[in-house]
């Protein structure tokens, strides 16, 4: 109970300060020009409609982990910085509790992303194939990826206790995970290329997708980059759990 | 006995912050804990009140060990820190909302108006907290740390940076505590006028150990607390 | 050197595309017929056959890479039996706008040259789609939503507190 209330008071400042729900806008902006361009550019109007839907799907990962990224650079740093993490250890809730919570928040911070998203992804994709079956793994890989690395972020903020140190951190870690996106086709076909594919986990989940929209495989074929990204999942969870048990003021 | 301190010892990177501390408060007690900057009285607080761990020594805070039932310590006791933080975007009402549902007390809204009432900020508790002067904030800050009803409560500097007016109110608010609701309070600070108007025993601590400890009164008539304090606390004192 | 009209003659296949000419818009989808004849007494055997598109747009005249246009540019034709036809369908997806003409090339290994069909001319014009898909209403108005949500929320808790 107590992390849901540590979690509420989260989600209630994302919602309520400019700083959160700016967000919610910027996302909303973003994906209104990407999807008008996609859809009325004369070059990529003509991409296949699956191409669209996948690369929207890509977008919307990617938003979706930066957000994740940059609410846990702030979640433990930004407290000590501020001098309101004294006060929430005064009180009688596990460190645990208070990491659960604020990862319930940039979970839910992630739920409105994705809410804000359908719209467009039932435009961009109408008349295409796999929509449904594209916006349902979006939901189920990007809810791991946001874990993965909303947790992995709030470790670090724990760790560092600065605010701009894990920013950075995380911006380079964001880049690192985002490589694959910049490598041409060929250059992922090289030996450099599958490995920094089968080590990054958003790289897992835009090869799934790209498999699920495009090419149509069933979720069999998927199974390798799923277990990637599932151990990631509780590689980053560990981590979570490590770094804050050794939080201390 | 409601504070019972042996042998604490606290090290930091090699730098030893607490060297075998040993002292006692009683029930009722406003207990003053002197030391010059960097002496170790806010490590003390914080192993007392369950945020960080000692390296080794005893603790039991009413019975309760600090280091083995640290949820049932901080269930019975709170603390203002010196430098204490306050969500900005929330208001007062909201933000004693908000640490009242982390206790297993359950305080009622009623009960957090009066709360509020009780160190003068009711008329301002729908405010943002963002628009609080400094000694505001030290008022909210007592409130927060009264939303428990604790048996002990830890007051670290709470007067620093205030003017003469918010030092005499938080004065006054810290002898009612005490007087009327039962309070046992443990006031950390440097400020020997607080300590001369507050409290009934003192402590001093020089690097990290007790120097001087004893009723108040008895103290003041071997010298002034001023006195007592540089004599305990110059180099070589110990 | 090879005598090209000699050569012509001498060849056994012919090669023919449908339809002559196409106005269309881009981004519609068409299907070229290539009809290739063997004119000889004895069958012909695994001749490949492509379609080759090139812009004759006043200034930008270039030949095409179909990647995007079309996914089967290139057919095998197993075998075409004494005086027989083949036909081959070349569906293709309107990219780009401009002028451009379309061929069919036909390759035997037996023969000294490729043999083209005549060119079909093709005019696919540019259409300016404002709302596609329907996408203005979610484009304009989600944001907009979501700052009178936004709004509404700040709006409230400023009424609220002080």
């Amino acid at each position: 109970m107590k992390t849901a209330f540590i979690m509420q008071k989260e989600i209630r400042e994302s919602i309520l300060t400019p700083k959160g729900f700016s967000w919610y806008v910027l996302t909303s902006v973003i994906l209104s020009v990407l999807s008008y361009l996609f859809l009325t550019n004369s070059e990529l109007s003509l991409l296949d409609q699956g191409q669209m839907l996948y690369m929207i799907m890509n977008f919307i990962t990617a938003l979706g982990i930066l957000v994740g990224l940059v609410f846990g650079a702030d979640a433990f740093a930004g407290e000590v910085e501020r001098g309101t993490m004294e006060a929430l250890f005064l009180s009688p809730v596990t460190k645990a509790e208070i990491a659960i919570g604020k990862l319930g928040a940039a979970l839910t911070n992630w739920a409105i992303i994705l809410a804000i998203s359908l719209p467009y992804l039932f435009v961009v994709g109408k008349g295409g194939q796999n929509l449904l079956i594209g916006i349902a793994y979006v939901a189920i890989l990007g809810t791991f990826l946001a874990i993965i690395f909303s947790a992995f972020s709030m470790g670090l903020s724990s760790r560092v206790k600065s605010v701009k140190n894990s920013l950075m951190v995380t911006f380079f870690i964001f880049l690192l995970a985002g490589a694959p996106i910049f490598l041409s086709a060929a250059q992922r076909r090289t030996w450099f290329g599958r490995i920094l594919d089968f080590i990054n986990p958003f790289a897992c989940a835009i090869n799934t997708f790209d498999s699920v929209v495009i090419d149509s495989q069933g979720l069999a074929y998927q199974a390798g980059r799923v277990a990637i990204i599932c151990g990631y999942l509780l590689l980053s969870l560990w981590f979570l759990k490590r770094s804050v048990s050794r939080l201390e003021m | 006995m409601i504070i019972n301190v042996e042998n604490l010892i606290k090290k930091y990177d090699g730098y030893t912050a607490l060297d075998g501390l040993n002292f006692a408060v009683e029930h009722g007690d406003i207990f003053g804990f002197l030391g010059p900057n960097g002496a170790g009285k806010t490590t003390t607080i914080r192993i007392l009140t369950a945020i960080i761990k000692a390296d080794s020594g005893n603790v039991l805070i009413d019975g309760y060990d600090v280091f083995r039932e640290p949820m049932a310590v901080k269930n019975i006791v709170n603390a203002l820190p010196e430098s204490n933080g306050y969500y900005e975007w929330m208001t007062a009402f909201e933000y004693l909302e908000f640490f009242s549902h982390l206790y297993e007390k359950k305080t009622s809204k009623q009960e957090i108006h009066d709360l509020l009432e009780t160190v003068g900020l009711h008329r301002k508790e729908g405010h943002l907290i963002r628009s609080y002067s400094r000694g505001m904030k030290q008022r909210l800050g007592i409130a927060r740390a009264l939303i428990n009803r604790p048996k002990l409560l830890f007051l670290d500097e709470p007067t620093n940076g205030l003017d003469p007016k918010g030092r005499r109110d938080i004065h006054d608010l810290v002898i009612d505590l005490n007087r009327k609701g039962g309070t046992t309070i443990f006031l950390s600070t440097h400020l020997l006028d607080d300590v001369e108007r507050l409290c009934n025993r003192i402590a001093i601590i020089n690097y990290g150990t007790i120097v001087k400890i004893g009723e108040l009164d008895r103290m003041k008539g071997k010298g002034s607390i001023e006195e007592i304090f540089f004599l305990s606390t110059k180099e070589g004192a110990l | 050197m090879a005598d090209y009209t000699s050569a012509f003659a001498a060849s056994r296949i012919t090669a023919a595309i449908d339809p002559p000419s196409i106005q269309a818009n881009m981004g519609d989808k068409i299907t070229y017929i290539g009809t290739i004849t063997n004119h000889s007494d004895r069958a012909v055997n695994n001749v490949i056959a492509y379609i080759s598109l090139a812009n004759v747009t006043q200034g930008k005249e270039s030949p095409m890479d179909l990647e995007d246009w079309s996914a089967n540019k290139a057919i095998k034709v197993y075998t075409i039996p004494p005086h027989g036809t083949y036909k081959g369908q070349w569906p293709m997806r309107l990219i780009d706008s401009g002028s451009y003409v379309a061929y069919i090339t036909v390759v035997d290994k037996n023969d000294n040259i490729p043999i083209s069909s005549p060119m079909s001319r093709l005019k696919v014009k540019r259409v300016l789609r404002l709302n596609p898909n329907n996408v203005l209403p979610v484009a304009i108005g989600e944001p907009v939503f979501i700052g009178m949500v936004f709004m509404l929320i700040a709006f409230k808790r400023r009424k609220r507190v002080k």
